[in-house]
């Protein structure tokens, strides 16, 4: 849509930047040639200096010049719009001149600064302000809108880290909805009693925050339910569970934001052949071993009788997964530490490749366990028979030894039914199968699609600190995004596509990658949902009929701008 | 806005630039304190980041400048904070707010005042690979962009003689030396610590020969000399020579068995300079010696097996700290232990260091000021209590980043985020 008035005023104000740019460019040459330039004929062109427009002086002079000309639209030749873009597009605000029909012109960096000969600095600048003016008069304007938003959450996934996002976020105005597919909270973290020496070693801290939960009135718990289905956007997602015992539909309602919190599970070790073993061997992985020492209080062997000598083999599936799971090498060490105090004559063999010890702690955790006498040895290969083990030191020839006990463990995967998830959502997963962040450093625990959110072992593998943390990273998002009883402003630069030109292709809804894109069946045609639609524009860059539009970035503007600076 | 309801957040790397938008964005009033002249922490030292290899530059720019131009955040650089007493949602704090001699609205960053100074001094900034002047930006692309002057060494300052050359070459009169140091109090709500990291002195390990032979580089020696903003423009030559190095040996933890923990960062790191020199010189060995591989993040291995593809060696050394570098006729002596315990050397023209996270310098009177505790290591601790917290003893006071302990980039975001969600429940409702 472009501008609908008909007589249109431009104002091209030209800053001096001090000497910076009017030494190297001759401003009145532009000024004398600007209006007498063909394209200009017929429109009403007024072209200014100004010694320093991001001033304060400046700004207030740009004030009033766009009131008294009631400009229609506005150039700014000056700095690098990194600068000043925002200072001029706030001048804009201030006069009620829609900032989307104002445009900025770096004729400092890319003129002023870089060309030594003053003539061909000038004449490059205008090329760029006539660019400019070309294109901004072909911008149309946009109006930001406010969208109300529901406060509240649902979160997938009871254990640790879903706990620790409901409690985080539920109050007065805030409901939080905890859905769980088994009959009771706590996840994994229920097979657990020790933790490590730096997570204080017990469990008091988990069994309390469960206990919060149930009690907080502003978290409804739905167990042996899953998500049914997701739609909207940030600020408001339409919510069905459904009851996984009976099948039926349960709950429906509205939350603003998603949080997936469906954890892991341990890889299949039969899947292995080096680690084959029958469930009558005494070998164990390691969340069996978490779980006796839960239920019994020691390790033992199958006879109840407490093992002499115990191999633990790290990195169990790693190579075949392609990551380390990052948290292995600690728990090993916590197992080992509980079999040293549970018998002084305990014989330790720790097979492992690389010890990975991220934490600031682990390492002297490490030595003390070593240092009680442990034997670690380093491998470069290792195969089970029962409870034979077969190795090779690295470097060395290969050896064999018969323990007890074998304490295996495992590569941790996303849960099952996280594929499914991430479909559900019609978010990514990365190369490993979990889900994938956003941005891996900058927006670690949100998705491509606003709103949703990724916690815990389901985000990569991560230990029981980790996950808490990027459970209150998530709540710390969520509580400066949606804010009871504020408004969200949706980006406005986005796609909006034509109807009559749309073949319904749907190739764009496959580029899309922030699900903005659906298909509508009954008109066979592509639509845009303004709410999720962030204006990267690759969907306008991809459609084969050119049925897409990226507002403020419309192939009229850019082709306009681009003829002007060349021609 | 009640001034209880301002958050005060000590470091503008990247952890503190996240906590201080985040909460900018929702509407809260931020004072984000710099020691530095500039912003951007350690990330903006890299030219990439790993393991995705996305230019630092590009990827914290943007936000240094919308943290810049954001009206709810105040940026105060060059300073430091002193006192903060009170208790949560009620803390009065006094801030050391070093004289930048150069007003942050008035200069336009045009550098015509750098060349008219008659002072060199060496960039720490730059590892001191480079130089400066007394009045200078750290490097080509400092945010916010305006020179800061350095008054020990400026000669109308520290009252050598009198100079006014620079306050002549600027044509925007943003100079203005007799600005003065100030005390600024502040009443703030909670406080946000992320202050970040400093790296282990190598000098230390007399055997790596670091400080005796100019073909051995700390890692972020070498992260400069490899930025195109950098000292050298991005060209690898070696000191002094002004040749590229035709074979280099990475030595990885060094300071670990020292400090007694690993940094969780470095083999990453180290992987990363693999790659860029495969890259710039295609012909170059290239040896990794290290102890332990630490890939603690789902994508790590993927970026490791991918340099082992690009072939180099890898060597395996139970302690880098026994290695012992030697130098004979220009060429380093690599001397180690190999797998059999049979000693070998490695005759190279360049060693990267691969060095620990050590705490903040300034951590120890940080934390004295603030009344919250280190751990025995340096960093601040926090809550013993808790589990996977970013709250410390003190109500109020969050710590965030490397100054909790070492990590990278992802963990560091994660923990900034965390600490906004707690922050922003102090002093203003906030659905609770």
């Amino acid at each position: 849509m472009e501008s609908k008035k008909t007589s249109s005023k431009i104002g091209v104000y030209i800053c001096e930047c001090g000497p910076n740019i009017a030494d190297n460019i001759d401003i009145d040459t532009i000024i004398a040639r600007l209006p007498s330039l063909e394209e200009y004929q017929n429109k009403e062109l007024v072209v200014k200096r100004y010694k320093l427009l991001c001033s304060n002086e400046g700004k207030e002079f740009l004030e009033n010049e766009i009131r008294e000309n009631e400009f229609t639209h506005l150039v700014v030749a000056a700095c690098s719009p990194r600068d000043h873009d925002t200072t001029f597009i706030n001048v804009c605000k201030k006069t009620q001149l829609n900032p989307y029909l104002y445009k900025m012109v770096n004729i400092r960096e890319q003129c002023a600064w870089i060309i030594p000969d003053k003539e061909k600095a000038t004449e490059k600048a205008i090329r760029y302000i006539r660019a400019a003016t070309s294109r901004v008069l072909k911008q149309s304007e946009l109006i930001e809108k406010q969208l109300d938003i529901d406060p509240g959450v649902l979160v997938i996934g009871g254990g640790i880290s879903g706990i620790e996002t409901a409690l985080s976020l539920a109050g007065k105005e805030r409901k939080v909805y905890l859905v769980e597919k088994s009959s009771e909270l706590g996840g994994k973290m229920n097979m657990f009693k020790e933790l490590l020496p730096r997570q204080n070693g017990n469990r008091d801290i988990i069994e309390k925050k469960i206990e919060e939960v149930k009690k907080n009135e502003s978290i409804t718990i739905f167990l042996e339910t899953e998500l049914e289905s997701a739609v909207g956007f940030l600020g408001n997602f339409e919510i069905s569970l459904k009851n996984i015992k009976n099948n039926q539909p349960g709950a429906e309602f509205t939350v603003g934001a998603i949080v997936a919190a469906t954890g892991f599970r341990l890889t299949d070790t039969g899947k292995l052949a080096q680690y084959k073993y029958s469930k009558e061997s005494e070998v164990y992985t390691s969340l069996e071993i978490e779980n006796m020492i839960k239920r019994d209080g020691k390790i033992v062997l199958k006879s109840g009788k407490e093992p002499e000598s115990v191999g633990l083999i790290h990195c169990v599936g790693r190579e075949e997964k392609g990551y380390c799971s990052q948290i292995c090498c600690n728990y090993m060490l916590k197992f080992i530490s509980f079999l040293q105090q549970q018998s002084d004559s305990i014989k330790i063999k720790d097979f492992y490749r690389d010890m990975c010890l991220p934490h600031k702690e682990d390492q002297g955790f490490f030595e003390e366990v070593k240092n009680k006498g442990a034997d670690f040895i380093r491998i470069s290969d290792v195969k089970i028979k029962g409870t034979h083990v077969e190795y090779t030191p690295i470097g060395k020839d290969k050896k064999e030894v018969d323990v007890d006990m074998v304490i295996l463990a495992p590569a941790m995967e996303p849960e099952k039914g996280t594929e499914e998830l991430a479909e559900l959502f019609n978010v990514p997963l990365s190369e490993t199968n979990f889900f994938q962040e956003e941005h891996q450093q900058l927006n670690p625990v949100e998705t491509s699609i606003e709103g949703i959110f990724i916690v815990g072992a389901c985000h990569g593998p991560a230990g029981i600190s980790e996950s808490m943390l990027q459970a209150q990273a998530a709540s710390g998002k969520i509580s400066t995004r949606l804010i009871p009883g504020k408004k969200i402003v949706p980006e406005v630069k986005v796609s909006e596509i034509m109807e009559d030109f749309c073949m319904g292709c749907r190739t764009c809804m496959d580029i899309c990658s922030y699900g903005a894109i659906t298909f509508d069946g009954e008109l066979s045609v592509c639509v845009v949902n303004e709410a999720i639609c962030r204006g990267c524009g690759n969907c306008a860059g991809s459609c084969p009929s050119g049925a897409i539009r990226a507002k403020h970035f419309t192939s009229a503007q850019i082709y306009q701008e681009i003829i002007e600076a060349i021609r | 806005m009640n001034s209880k309801d301002k958050i005060l957040v000590i470091g503008a790397g990247i952890a503190g630039m996240e906590a201080s938008l985040l909460l900018a964005n929702a509407g809260r009033s931020v004072l984000l304190v710099e020691k530095l002249s500039l912003t951007g922490g350690n990330t903006i030292k890299n030219e990439d980041s790993f393991p995705n290899l996305e230019c630092s530059t590009c990827m914290i720019a943007p936000i240094q400048q919308d943290i810049l131009q954001n009206p709810n955040i105040e940026v105060m650089t060059l300073s430091t904070v002193k006192k903060v007493e009170g208790e949560a949602g009620n803390f009065n704090v006094t801030i050391d707010k070093k004289a930048r001699y150069v007003s942050l609205v008035d200069c336009i960053g045009c550098g015509m005042c750098y060349e008219p100074c008659p002072v060199t001094l060496k960039n720490e900034w730059e590892e001191n690979l480079s130089e400066k002047k007394a009045i200078y930006v750290p490097c080509e692309g400092s945010l916010p962009n305006v020179p800061a002057i350095d008054p020990e060494h400026c000669l109308q300052l520290n009252g050598k003689k009198s100079c006014n050359a620079c306050v002549e070459a600027c044509m925007f009169g943003a100079i203005d030396l007799s600005e003065k140091d100030e005390e600024v109090q502040v009443d703030v709500g909670a406080v946000i610590v992320a202050t970040g990291f400093d790296m282990f002195d190598a000098g230390k390990i007399s055997n790596l020969g670091y400080g005796k032979f100019p073909g051995v580089y700390t890692s972020m020696e070498f992260e400069r000399l490899f930025a195109s903003n950098g000292p050298t423009s991005g060209e690898l030559v070696l000191r002094g020579g002004g040749e590229s190095p035709r074979s280099i040996a990475i030595i990885h933890c060094v300071g670990r068995k020292e400090l007694g923990y690993c940094s969780g960062v470095c083999c990453m790191d180290s992987f990363k300079y693999s790659h860029f020199l495969k890259n710039k010189l295609p012909d170059a060995k290239v040896y990794n010696i290290y102890s332990d591989i630490c890939l603690p993040n789902k994508t790590y291995q993927i970026f490791y097996n991918k340099i082992k593809g690009e072939g180099g060696g890898f060597i395996f050394q139970s302690s880098p700290e026994d290695i012992e570098i030697k130098e004979s006729s220009g060429k380093l002596g690599v001397n180690l232990t190999d797998r059999n315990g049979a000693a070998e050397s490695l005759d190279v023209d360049m060693v990267i260091l691969a060095c620990a996270i050590v705490p903040g310098k300034e951590s120890e009177n940080l934390a004295e000021s603030l009344g919250i505790e280190l751990d025995g290591k340096g960093f601040f601790l926090t809550r013993k209590e808790d589990v996977g917290t970013v709250e410390t003893s003190k109500a109020g006071i969050f710590v965030v980043g490397c100054a909790e302990g070492p990590k990278d980039i992802q963990n560091s975001v994660i923990q900034a985020e965390a600490a906004v969600g707690k922050a922003i429940l102090i002093g203003e409702i906030n659905g609770k």
